[in-house]
């Protein structure tokens, strides 16, 4: 092309400027022509073209040059260069006059060089010296106008030259395949397509190994800091802690004052309690053990720095971590609101009588239903009748051996003593009463050698009744031990406990017809003692594991009380009967309420020892129980009448006292019926009352 | 069908399906145990107790869902890779390819702990928390000597030291330190940052005694962890004050932070030798020989330790903090802060060179303190006459200028911590200074107070009143004569309760001495009170009436006061339910044992009282 328009520039922008024009020329015109719809015409018209800027260089000379520029569009206005040398090296005219030969073959002169100075001062004078370029080819000056510099402004940017070119306009297909049947080419794709150059394969190995080779250097990627803000925003993070069971590890136990460099004296062990340490267990052993140093500079390094700090890893890493609830509450603030005990006086606090003159253990006492007389049964083989206000022993009967259990008659005027002995049971006669009184009891305990020998053979396996030949009363034989004696309210049947005695364990008395019964259920496990139901014709069985009741008239168990404790030494039974305490030995106390269920309503552990008796007062809200650990406990058991309120238990006094002897302490309790005092019998062959 | 049996297809449930055994995770993550390990400090995951150890009690279990979180980290991809170039390192090496390992040496796949500390701290309060084990760590790697045997390089080291320094230079320039302790372990320091007490603890800056009944590789994987996370800290912290991180320390600054450490590994040998040498000077300089064996062993701090002998006497002190100084003077500080930036406002110190210089340098700036030191590069000699207190810690002070005190530098700490100027007597060179009391116990809840926090107290109740215009004890007098004032503010409250506990002993011992009486006569402790009144009733009655027994009328017994509080406190754990029996009779346990220590120290105490008047 460049040969065909015959333009050289000295100045290579000048140059390209050119070129890219006139190309652009020729794909405008090419568009022209398509749009024209003369497609096989187009080779022609493009030689015809070429012929015509050819003419019209001839014919406009060179007074054409910059008109053609201004309008470069219009193919017409293409100007031919002066000189017609062709594309020779121009050095060839170097020594010549002339530059080359015109279109009519003429010399063209070379023009008279200018000197260096004058055109340096026109240059500074004139403001547009730095548009005019030097064209050698021709041997003028042109003077670039706006536009051009416009357009090499725009080529030294590399964009097109022209602005409203638009080189990234969309392809419009001229191409009509509407009737066509068949592609251009039906070839199948060629393999090469798909798989990688092997040549370009062969290049990049070489440049690797040169990179290997450390022919070729590559710049080390540059260190930076990998540091920046990690929390830049933490208002908007919405993040949560990692998930709701992360639990951050414990900080470590900050130091106390012993691990002072310079403690005060009182944190430094002594020595016998450093070699102390030596005879512990490594783990109870004190890990640290303080030191005093004059002064700082005496400090040496800690030798188990790096030990201590790698403990600290590995609990952190290793442990499991569990949240623990850690209550900080006052602990007085545990305790529950309890009534105030003055409210709730009168109860036994104070202990106002002994009762002194038994050698042994006192191991049973009874009150009388007056509330006027106290029997005591000792371990030194005495029964003692003592009166109550007074403190005086009215009566004493040596039984021979320990008394296990004394009883009052329930039935006022009918002052009958049982005394269980070893393996008899006495009815003693106590000779309190009017002499009418003591004509009816000596009747009752009248036994006939007839009736005797009337039921001997009915009753000989169970009880003999006889006349007790010393005192005045009756003796009743048993095979076995009688742990108990316990009267019906009505006076006149007694139920004994009889441990050892397996089917025959508990038996039932009459005393007026002297007659004796089997207790007609099966016995589970060992009993250990009864209680008849103060209203009612039920009878409570306490075996060492659990309470049954049953019922004496209908002939069937009734309830089932399971205190589950280890093993049950002592039952007594609320005088509205509905509620029942059993003690254990293990030293618990259970409450049961018989509506509510059959299990205990409540547990005391109240004593470190084996719980002796429990006791129930008649008419006061009390109770109480006594221990083998020498106490006594009075509660306050309020019983209500409505159903839907449960008992009321306020534990009132600790009763002390009674000495420990031979490793037991107190033995018996029992309440006046009527005042609210407590008796205790103790091991240490006391007896001792307790007032409000 | 046993109770465990599950059916082929069905899924596992409750803890079977919850948890999952060490060996099983391994397995199940397709790593090594070391790597498993590795990952597991890094994101912080921890075992848990199941409640039912399904696969046996004496295994360790994870959360499944945990190991779920591993099974998706990219460190867990990374680590892979780290182990096949490692192999292919190795096979390079076996091959005596040495070029190739020596270029894959350049290109080990290395990964960032950005991510994971953003997602184990979303919140930088959260990072804060937990700060404290971080900077314990990082703080004693810094002060241990580099080991090729456990792969401690020296970069490491010398990287601890600058984070550590960092992030001592941040505390002391907004003066938040809190308390600081010198224990036997290394100085205790506590700041508050953000509302978060965060407690560290320094080596005492010796050389470090190295035990070999450690696995390094746990502990560099931790300080790995903590390196990072103490660095974006500092980045935040520095931000938050307007403070380029990391700070730009030109090369003459950079060897000063490095000459804190080198000199005092000078310190550590040459003050150690120092205290040995009375005893055994042969051994001070095995000793000596040992140090320096170990320092040509190590080249690369030898380069260190010439490149700052080299630059010493351009040096300028405090780089760091004044670099971090120049950035400053926001007013928003809390009433503490102000308290502690004007504690030690119009002192001067000058420091022996006897003292741990990096501890001071630290804290008496971060109280409002000047400070300068004896050796090269000090803002001020030690001859200059507006110095108010020189620290030394020896024997003896040759030479001394009137216008200062000489104290010890426990005199420092314990001013820190009670947030007062103590008086220095006590802490003049030569003397034995008072105990050094740690000031994280709270002396009323251990329910046992030392005498000279008493004495404390008392001088920091004066120090207020001071402030207050109703006092009527002249300055002078506060700051001369402790004891007395001391004892003047005891008194009063003391001289009663003195006069109740006389009366009482009174009492108690007409008591012991009636009962002595009574007992030579032989009457049974127990049965005496009750007896001794009816005694003499008894005897006439017995003669009149032999065979009736005795009334005993007994009078009030006189109730022992302890015994009615101990049942009264008995009776009422009766009804309480057996958990808060229980919970009621723990707290009573952990009450007893502290009762026990407090006896176990007024014993001591009462002791060596009476041993020093025997003396």
């Amino acid at each position: 092309m460049r040969v065909a328009n015959g333009l050289v520039l000295g100045d290579s922008a000048k140059e390209e400027m050119e070129e890219t024009k006139n190309n652009d020329d020729n794909v405008k015109k090419n568009e022209l022509n398509h749009k024209q719809g003369v497609d096989d015409e187009e080779p022609r018209n493009l030689v015809l073209n070429a012929a015509s800027n050819l003419e019209e260089a001839t014919l406009d000379g060179e007074a054409e040059t910059n008109q053609r520029v201004e309008e470069s569009d219009s193919s017409e206005d293409e100007v031919a260069p002066r000189n017609t040398v062709g594309d020779v090296p121009l050095k060839w005219y170097k020594d010549e006059e002339h530059i080359g030969y015109d279109i009519t073959g003429k010399k063209i002169k070379k023009q008279a060089r200018k000197d260096m100075l004058d055109s340096f001062l026109a240059g500074v004078d004139n403001s547009k010296n730095w548009r005019k370029i030097y064209d050698e080819y021709n041997d003028e000056e042109v003077e670039l106008t706006k536009q051009e510099t416009g357009l090499i402004r725009r080529l030294l940017k590399g964009k097109t030259p022209h602005e409203e070119v638009d080189p990234y306009a969309p392809y419009v297909d001229w191409f009509v395949w509407d009737d066509a049947k068949h592609p251009l080419s039906n070839a199948p794709e060629p393999k090469r397509r798909f798989i990688p150059s092997k040549w370009e394969n062969k290049k990049v190995v070489e440049l690797v190994r040169a990179i290997r080779r450390g022919d070729i250097k590559l710049d080390k990627p540059k260190e930076e800091s990998r540091l920046y803000l990690l929390w830049g925003d933490d208002s908007s993070s919405a993040e949560k802690a990692p998930g709701i069971n992360y639990i951050p590890a414990p900080k470590p136990k900050l130091a106390g004052h012993e691990e002072s460099y310079n403690p005060s004296v009182e944190y430094i062990p002594t020595k016998e309690e450093i070699d102390s340490y030596k005879q512990m267990y490594e783990e109870d052993r004190p890990k640290f053990i303080p030191r005093r140093f004059e002064s700082l500079r005496n400090v040496p390094a800690y030798e188990n720095a790096i030990k201590e700090s790698f403990d600290r890893c590995l609990d952190l890493y290793l442990c499991p971590r569990t949240r623990k609830k850690r209550v900080n509450i006052d602990p007085e603030s545990l305790k529950p609101k309890l009534p105030s005990r003055k409210d709730l006086k009168p109860y036994p606090s104070k202990c106002y009588f002994e009762y002194k003159g038994h050698k042994d253990a006192v191991r049973s006492i009874s009150v009388e239903p007056s509330g006027q007389w106290l029997a005591s049964g000792s371990n030194d083989g005495t029964v003692r009748i003592w009166e109550v206000e007074t403190g005086r022993c009215i009566r004493i009967w040596e039984v021979g051996e320990g008394v296990q259990c004394v009883a009052w008659n329930p039935m006022t005027g009918l002052t009958i003593l049982a005394v269980a002995v070893g393996s008899d049971v006495l009815l003693l006669n106590t000779g309190i009463g009017d002499d009418e009184e003591q004509d009816k009891i000596k009747k009752l305990l009248h036994v006939e050698a007839t009736s005797v020998a009337n039921h001997s053979d009915h009753n000989a396996s169970l009880v003999d009744w006889l006349q007790h030949d010393k005192y005045e009363g009756i003796r009743m034989r048993f095979l076995k031990t009688v742990t108990s004696v316990e009267w019906h309210r009505k006076g006149d049947y007694f139920s004994t406990v009889m441990p050892g005695g397996d089917s025959r364990g508990i038996l039932i008395h009459l005393l007026s017809k002297k007659l004796t019964q089997k207790f007609s259920f099966k016995q589970h496990g060992i009993p250990v003692a009864t209680k008849f139901h103060p209203s009612r014709s039920y009878i409570f069985i306490a075996t060492k594991k659990a309470v049954r009741v049953y019922d004496l008239l209908k002939q069937k168990l009734m309830r089932k009380l399971e205190p589950s404790l280890r093993e049950v030494s002592s039952i007594a039974v609320h005088p509205s009967g509905d509620n029942v305490i059993v003690g254990s030995r293990e030293g618990k106390l259970c409450w049961f309420d018989m509506d509510l269920s059959p299990q205990p309503y409540r547990k005391l552990e109240c004593h470190p020892k084996d719980i002796t008796n429990v006791a129930f007062h008649q008419s006061y809200p009390l109770f109480a129980s006594c221990s083998e650990d020498s106490t006594s406990y009075v509660f306050h058991g309020m019983v209500y009448s409505d159903l839907n309120q449960n008992p009321l238990i306020v534990p009132l006094e600790i009763l002390r006292g009674h000495a420990a002897t031979n490793g037991r302490g107190v033995l018996d309790c029992a309440f006046h019926p009527r005042q609210p005092w407590l008796f205790t019998a103790g091991s240490d062959s006391v007896i001792k009352l307790y007032c409000h | 069908m046993p109770k465990h049996y599950r059916p082929a297809g069905k899924k596992k449930e409750g803890n079977a399906a919850k948890y999952i055994t060490r060996s099983k995770a391994v397995k199940y993550l397709q790593i090594s145990l070391q790597n498993f390990r590795k990952l597991c400090i890094l994101k912080g995951i921890h075992p848990h107790e199941p409640k039912k150890k399904v696969e046996g009690t004496h295994k360790t279990y994870y959360l499944m869902k945990d190991i779920a979180f591993l099974a998706h980290e990219p460190i867990l991809e990374k680590l892979r890779d780290i182990r096949a170039y490692d192999k292919k390192v190795k096979k390079a090496r076996v091959k005596k390819n040495e070029e190739r390992a020596k270029r894959l040496l350049t290109r080990r796949p290395s990964y960032t702990l950005d991510r994971v500390i953003k997602e184990r701290y979303p919140k930088f309060i959260d990072a804060l928390r937990d700060l404290d084990d971080c900077l314990t760590m990082v703080h004693l790697f810094a002060a241990l000597p580099s080991m090729d045997t456990e792969k401690l390089a020296v970069q490491r080291v010398h990287n601890c030291r600058r984070l550590s320094h960092e992030w001592q230079a941040y505390i002391s320039r907004t003066h938040s330190l809190r308390k600081t302790f010198i224990s036997v372990k290394g100085i205790y320091y506590q700041a508050e940052v953000e509302g978060q007490k965060i407690t560290w603890l320094t080596p005492h800056s010796l050389q470090q005694i190295v035990t070999d009944d450690v696995d390094f590789n746990v502990m560099l994987t931790f300080l790995e962890f903590y390196e990072n996370l103490l660095a974006f800290i500092n980045f935040k912290l520095y931000h938050s004050i307007n403070v380029k991180y990391p700070p730009i320390l030109d090369s003459r600054l950079e060897a000063l932070a490095a000459d804190l450490y080198a000199l005092s590994r000078y310190f550590a040998a040459s003050s150690r030798s120092q205290a040995v040498e009375s005893a055994d000077p042969n051994l001070a300089i095995q000793e000596n020989a040992a140090i320096e064996d170990k320092d040509t062993r190590n080249d690369e701090s030898e380069l260190r330790l010439a490149q700052l002998q080299h630059q010493l006497p351009a040096n300028e002190p405090g780089t760091l903090m004044q670099l971090v100084e120049e950035a400053a003077g926001e007013d928003n500080d809390d009433e503490e802060t102000k308290v502690c930036r004007a504690l030690f406002k119009d002192l001067k110190f000058f420091l022996g060179r006897e003292v741990p210089r990096e501890s001071l340098l630290f804290i008496i700036p971060a109280f409002g303190g000047v400070v300068s030191w004896e050796g090269d590069g000090a803002p001020y000699e030690e001859t200059d006459k507006s110095i108010t207190h020189q620290i030394v810690d020896r024997p003896s002070q040759k030479h001394s200028f009137f216008s200062r005190d000489y104290v010890q530098p426990q005199w420092i700490f314990d001013c820190v911590n009670a947030r007062i100027i103590l008086p220095t007597d006590d802490y003049l060179v030569g003397r034995v200074p008072p105990p050094h009391l740690s000031p994280f116990v709270e002396n009323e809840a251990e329910g046992y107070a030392p005498d000279y926090a008493k004495t404390i107290k008392h001088l920091q109740a004066a120090s207020r009143k001071e402030i207050m215009p109703l006092t009527g004890v002249d300055k002078q007098d506060l700051e001369d004569s402790q004891s007395l004032l001391v004892e003047g503010i005891i008194s009063r409250t003391e001289a009663t309760e003195a006069a109740e506990r006389k009366r009482k002993m009174a009492i108690l011992e007409k008591q012991y001495h009636d009962e002595l009486k009574m007992e030579l006569k032989g009457v049974p402790y127990t049965t005496s009170k009750s007896i001794s009144n009816e005694t003499d009733m008894q005897s006439p009655a017995e003669t009149t009436n032999g065979k009736e027994e005795l009334l005993n009328v007994l009078p009030d017994p006189d109730p022992d006061p302890d015994q009615i509080a101990k049942d009264a406190s008995s009776m009422s754990t009766l009804v309480m339910s057996r958990r808060k029996r229980r919970l009621y009779e723990a707290m009573q346990i952990g009450k007893e044992r502290k009762e026990a220590h407090t006896n176990l120290l007024k014993q001591r105490k009462k002791k060596a009282e009476s041993s020093k008047k025997s003396a």
